[in-house]
């Protein structure tokens, strides 16, 4: 019998333990959390399984784990123990791992090293970029340069840090370098303080417009096997209102393209991803094995452009494809760690599929308000309407009483033949998630709807038609300006 | 009449001022009377108001140092004593920053039941305000404000804790709409141009009876109990810019149909189309495409840009208009002149222009036709209409008053005209300053 021992104890690893859990291998299996999970540890459970709580980011912890289960494979969900080596510590004491070694993890880690393995390899959908070091230097740029610029902090901070600033109006120019000046200090000293794993501080990007995407898929460093397009709801309140969160729920399908994406666009998409794992192959002579994403935008620059990678599924974006994926995860699983992915084929049924995240009030700017409220979810009431509910940030204490850990609660998810009816679906379970001290819980009830899907698709046509445009001109990849004074500067990618 | 906007930075960082500012000078059309912006920081509030258009209220100096990441602001058409312009500050028993566009119609009978005294509408419903949202929080509050109080308008507070309430009342006379930029932050205003103009994305339409409430962390909604909905026709005709969007039609897009509908109603033959600028516009292109008699321009203007029918006082609007239009001899010299406007108030400022053309420019015939329904009677919601008897369509026929001010013909728009070009259903629609049947069960 195959033992699995997954790393990750958020809704995304609760979907991946779930797939686990519905293979027909019956694997047994076992998690490394750093919070007891109630989702993970029942179906760990329920296959004979155990769990282990401890610090995932400590390769000791998670070798220890891992020898002590005598787990056949590994499968890390988050990218912290990515970016910590886990993988490359498991496979020093011979146990195969599911999970980008650090230096595939670094396409993620570290947003300057992705964008200069881009250039360097000429990958289309690149953008132009700075990486500081100094914060002299970093403040200097955006006080003479006064620009729509995306300012990162340089390595992946939890997604958090970025700040995307449009700067089209004179008028209004001053108060908005004065917040990107401030914002690039609050990356040096919030953000980037507590990270001493890489040079770079802060990225600052061209900034870009469209609707975005994220493209998930299998790799073993040789075949890249895409999943179907995702898009995930960054913006915490309803109408894309409000401050930037991991994500408040994400749509998929029907089947593998999104209704905003063309064929063409997705099949670009997945080149594009097949070149960087190309790229760092070439770069370190090390094979990808896991699982990479592109979170892409359709761009009037390229068509569809990389915005960050990640070196993991995305969360929600996972439990938007994995619960219906028609393989088997531990045949995947096991193809990765043989280099054999090209013998799998993933089929996907033609639905659509609509997740929701729940939130504590105060996620995601005030976590301390959001911390230590308990929950209770009614996972048969969710069930009974063909829905699936996966545990988020959530932590099981010894009474067996579940409270919040700061971040999204729970995830919903929900199928039907098109995404507005599996939006609907979903949003009459979400009554199911419930605080029992009285705090207030948010979702987006937009997310999904009919509404905001016109808006997506009238986006992506807009930005369709430039892009076509720039291409009938052969003006993809390149930038052609004007400056007063000094003539014609053209800009080759 | 008023222009109000609401911004709310999600992070801290940002001052809110400038944004504020450029917004206002975006609603200016809303009134130009006063002008004020009051922002929230750590320290609680700071205000900044005065007696002008907005381009002369504010200071660079001052608007450049004015912190806070949330603000608000108004713009006004009324001339109000010194302690009512807007935005007001309450300070008991919740200290919050109020402004409002339109008019309460029941404003004193809730102020006797509140204990609140004052002459001034603004500081009554700000008081109440505060009241209501002491006693049942902020949604709460405001959505009993919005239950109570009958009649037409819309008004954003901000409280000195740092929390921002938008809301609409239940009749939708007044607009609202609603925005946001990226991740940082949200914006409530008038019309949509203000949220143009400072760069932000026009989300949606507040709907009738609609609250919200930004908190530092949480946008929440509520609506208050139904009723009676009538949108305001007259914002569609002259009130709110062409680039703006109002119950999620667009203004311009109304305005075309206006003059579609005025040529397929009253179609006349002549050698050219001229509008009067700016409102007007709109209207003459379009009679000028259904007609297809070529569209010209007709005058140039003098001066900032003035409002010259909300002025409060005739001696302003006529040196508004006269200023506004000198028109182009060229343009018309020896032709028959088609000549659009948007609204004839008490009729002087047409006749002014009317005769000016035929004396001294030599225009062989001369054909106005008007935008707008014949405005008969006032405006209980706060839109500036001259006294009943001053209104020359209330006494005088079409052919009386193209006597009057010396036209060759002179027509208005049909009541169904209008209600046809904005495409909502006359029973959602305020009429009142065509008809004098008002919504709210209002007969005065």
């Amino acid at each position: 019998m195959v033992k699995v021992l997954l790393i990750g104890d958020a809704s995304r690893e609760h979907a991946i333990a779930d797939a686990f859990a519905r293979s027909i291998h019956e694997p047994k299996l076992y998690a490394a959390m750093s919070r007891r999970n109630p989702g993970i540890t029942k179906l760990c459970k329920r296959t004979g399984g155990d769990v282990a709580i401890g610090n995932i980011d400590d390769p000791n912890f998670v070798v220890k784990a891992a020898l002590d289960f005598h787990v056949d494979f590994a499968f890390v969900g988050p990218e912290e123990p990515l970016f910590h080596g886990i993988p490359d510590a498991l496979e020093e004491t011979g146990v195969p791992c599911v999970g980008a070694r650090r230096s595939m993890a670094l396409v993620e880690m570290s947003k300057a090293f992705m964008r200069r393995l881009m250039w360097k390899y000429k990958v289309p959908g690149r953008l132009r970029f700075k990486a500081f070091k100094s914060l002299e230097d970093a403040v200097a740029y955006v006080n003479e340069y006064a620009e729509s610029v995306a300012i990162k902090p340089a390595r992946q901070a939890g997604g958090k840090g970025v700040k995307v600033i449009a700067d089209l109006q004179v008028y209004l120019s001053k108060e908005k370098r004065e917040v990107k000046a401030e914002h690039v200090k609050t990356v040096y000293e919030k953000h980037m303080a507590v990270y001493d794993d890489i040079d770079d501080k802060v990225l600052i990007e061209e900034k870009v417009e469209g609707p975005e995407y994220t493209l998930q898929a299998f790799t073993d460093g040789r075949t890249v096997l895409p999943l179907p397009a995702v898009q995930d709801n960054k913006n915490a309140y309803e109408m894309d209102i409000g401050p930037e969160t991991g994500g408040m729920g994400s749509i998929a399908g029907p089947g593998w393209l999104l209704p905003f994406l063309t064929e063409e666009e997705y099949k670009q998409s997945v080149e594009i991803i097949q070149s960087v794992v190309e790229a760092l192959w070439k770069e370190t002579g090390v094979r990808y094995k896991g699982v990479i994403s592109g979170q892409m935008m359709l761009t009037a620059l390229w068509g569809p452009t990389i915005i960050e990678f990640y070196s993991r599924f995305g969360d929600p974006e996972a439990c938007n494809v994995l619960p219906y994926i028609e393989a088997d995860i531990v045949e995947i699983s096991e193809a990765i760690i043989d280099e054999r992915l090209n013998t799998i084929k993933i089929s996907f049924p033609n639905i659509a599929t609509v997740v929701k995240a729940v939130a504590p009030k105060g996620y995601p700017d005030h976590r301390d308000l959001a911390r230590g409220h308990p929950v209770f979810i009614d996972e048969e009431a969710i069930r009974r309407r063909g829905c699936k509910v996966y545990y988020g940030s959530l932590d099981e204490r010894s009474d067996e009483t579940i409270v919040t850990a700061g971040s999204r609660i729970a995830e919903i998810v929900a199928a039907a033949p098109t995404i507005p009816e599996a939006s609907e679906i979903a949003e009459s379970c979400v009554q199911y998630v419930r605080l029992l001290d009285g705090w207030g819980v948010f979702h987006r009830s937009d997310i999904g709807s009919e509404v905001l899907l016109k808006k997506r698709i009238e986006q992506a046509q807009l930005i369709r038609e430039i892009y076509h445009y720039r291409l009938s001109r052969r003006l993809i990849g390149k930038a052609i300006d004007w400056i007063p004074g000094r003539g014609k500067i053209e800009y080759e990618f | 009449m008023a222009g109000v906007i609401g911004i709310y930075a999600f992070d801290k960082l940002w001052r809110m001022a400038r944004f504020a500012y450029y917004g206002l000078l975006a609603l200016q059309n809303r009134g130009q009377e006063t002008a004020g912006i009051v922002t929230c920081h750590e320290d609680g509030l700071s205000e900044y108001k005065g007696r002008n258009t907005v381009d002369r209220v504010f200071l660079e100096e001052k608007l450049s140092s004015m912190k806070g990441w949330l603000a608000i602001g108004c713009v006004d058409a009324e001339v109000r004593h010194e302690g009512s312009i807007q935005p007001v500050i309450v300070n008991k028993p919740t200290k919050l920053a109020f402004c409002m566009d339109g008019k309460a119609l029941n404003w004193r009978e809730i102020a006797v039941e509140e204990g609140v005294s004052t002459e001034s509408d603004v500081n009554a419903v700000a008081m109440i305000l505060s009241k209501y949202v002491d006693k049942h929080g902020l949604l709460n509050g405001a959505v009993r404000l919005l239950e109570m109080l009958k009649g037409g308008y819309c008004f954003i507070a901000l409280t000195s804790s740092g929390e921002m309430i938008a809301a609409r009342s239940p009749s939708g006379i007044k607009p609202l709409v609603i925005g946001s930029f990226g991740f940082d932050y949200g914006v409530i205003a008038s019309e949509s141009c203000a949220i143009d103009v400072i760069g932000a994305d026009y989300k949606a339409d507040v709907f009738p009876g609609e609250v919200y409430l930004f908190t530092s962390y949480s946008i929440e909604k509520a609506r208050a109990q139904r009723s009676e909905v009538a949108y305001c026709s007259f914002e569609y005709v002259y009130l709110a810019r062409p680039d703006s969007y109002i119950n999620d039609i667009s203004v311009y897009e109304t305005r075309m149909r206006i003059g579609e509908v005025l040529a397929e109603e009253h179609p006349v033959e002549g050698d050219v189309v001229i509008g009067v600028p700016e409102t007007a516009i709109p209207f003459a292109m379009a009679y000028s495409n259904k007609m297809k008699i070529p569209i010209a321009m007709g005058f140039v203007r003098t001066g900032p840009h003035v409002r010259s029918a909300i002025k409060p006082t005739q001696f302003e609007r006529l040196v508004g208009v006269q200023l506004k239009l000198n028109p182009i001899r060229g343009a018309v010299k020896g032709k028959r002149v088609i000549l659009i406007d948007d609204s004839v108030v008490r009729g002087n400022t047409t006749k002014n222009t009317v005769t000016l053309m035929r004396n001294k420019l030599g225009v062989k015939e001369i054909h106005v036709r008007i935008g707008s329904p014949k405005i008969t009677s006032h405006c209980p919601f706060g839109v500036e209409v001259p006294p009943e008897d001053e209104l020359i369509a209330r006494h005088l026929s079409d052919e009386e008053v193209a006597a009057v001010v010396g036209a060759d013909s002179f027509h208005w728009l049909s009541l169904n005209g209008l209600v046809r070009a904005i495409g909502i259903p006359q029973s959602m629609l305020c009429l009142g300053c065509f008809t004098g049947e008002y919504p709210l069960c209002l007969k005065t």
